[in-house]
């Protein structure tokens, strides 16, 4: 009986838990694509290309491996619907941004853990806004942004513009489909003569 | 013998698994009818889905809670539902909304 139990518990720990809740202790999930079962619908997140632009402090400056990169996007949200707008930043990088609703919206900056269950995001701030500017150090390692809700019956405008050390922006619309933004690097900018 | 026990501990572990597996969906819509405790939404998209009510969702119009009865063909909903497909998912809350002015 004892090793029924046991092998029960091997059962869930090596096929169940990383099929049902993308939960992969032993990585025996993750290897057999079981960890995919736990989100269909949604493809997991690639990735970042290249570096993963973690700063490295020398005193007051924080030196990266790479340019900071920028981007600037309207995003339109139609009556009742959501949308999560998230940068992958590593540990410590830093991000500026300044985003403005045409109306009210509901939101929630917050971030996820890289490797962390969905359920898991850490909130940052969820006061009412209509708009805000400010900057960001990621805490750790993960997709950090935005998630907005328009709860009216109207279309609501998002204005994000941000700068930082990240390599792509992900879009996640609430009919569940999903988009990958390429970034801008410093040298689309013209100089001034 | 071991084997049959292991299975039969198994299946339950599974099937449980099974059960708490899920996508959450908004879906935006107006409700085509409600019956037997399953309510008809055509999207704006034009596609008509169903989703199952249980003692648990939340229904409410302009954030008072109401009973399924006042579900009526017609009035414009916001559905969060969840399971494994978007037809057929479990209401966790029907919001009743103004109607969507056409585009």
């Amino acid at each position: 009986m004892a090793a029924a139990l046991v092998a029960a518990v091997i059962v869930l720990v090596l096929f169940v838990m990383p099929a049902e809740y993308g939960i992969d202790p032993t990585g025996v999930g993750g290897a057999l694509g079981l960890t995919a079962i736990a989100a269909p619908g949604l493809a997991p997140i690639p990735p970042p290309q290249g570096d993963t632009l973690a700063p490295v402090a020398l005193g007051p400056i924080a030196l990266y491996p790479g340019q900071y990169k920028f981007d600037a996007r309207e995003i339109v949200l139609g009556p009742y619907e959501y949308v999560e707008f998230k940068y992958h930043l590593a540990e410590g990088a830093t991000m500026l941004f300044a985003w403005a609703a045409s109306g009210a919206v509901m939101h929630d900056f917050h971030g996820d853990r890289e490797g962390a269950p969905p359920d898991a995001a850490q909130s940052y701030d969820a006061a009412a806004r209509r708009q805000a500017d400010g900057s960001f150090t990621a805490p750790f390692t993960g997709i950090h942004g935005w998630y907005w809700e328009n709860p009216g019956g109207e279309d609501v405008t998002i204005s994000l513009h941000t700068a930082g050390f990240y390599s792509t922006g992900y879009q996640f619309n609430s009919d569940r489909t999903r988009e990958t933004h390429e970034v801008r690097a410093l040298d689309a900018i013209p100089s001034d003569n | 013998m071991t084997r049959l026990i292991i299975a039969l501990l198994a299946v339950p572990v599974l099937a449980g698994g099974a059960l708490f597996a899920h996508d959450e969906f908004r879906i935006i819509g107006t409700v085509a009818s409600y019956k037997a405790n399953v309510m008809a939404v055509k999207k704006k998209e034009g596609q008509t889905v169903s989703v199952r009510l249980d003692k648990q969702t939340l229904i409410t119009r302009d954030k008072k809670k109401i009973t399924p009865a006042e579900l009526t063909a017609g009035l414009t909903v916001v559905v969060d539902a969840y399971g494994d497909y978007e037809d057929d998912s479990l209401a966790l809350e029907i919001r009743i909304v103004p109607p969507i002015a056409a585009r």
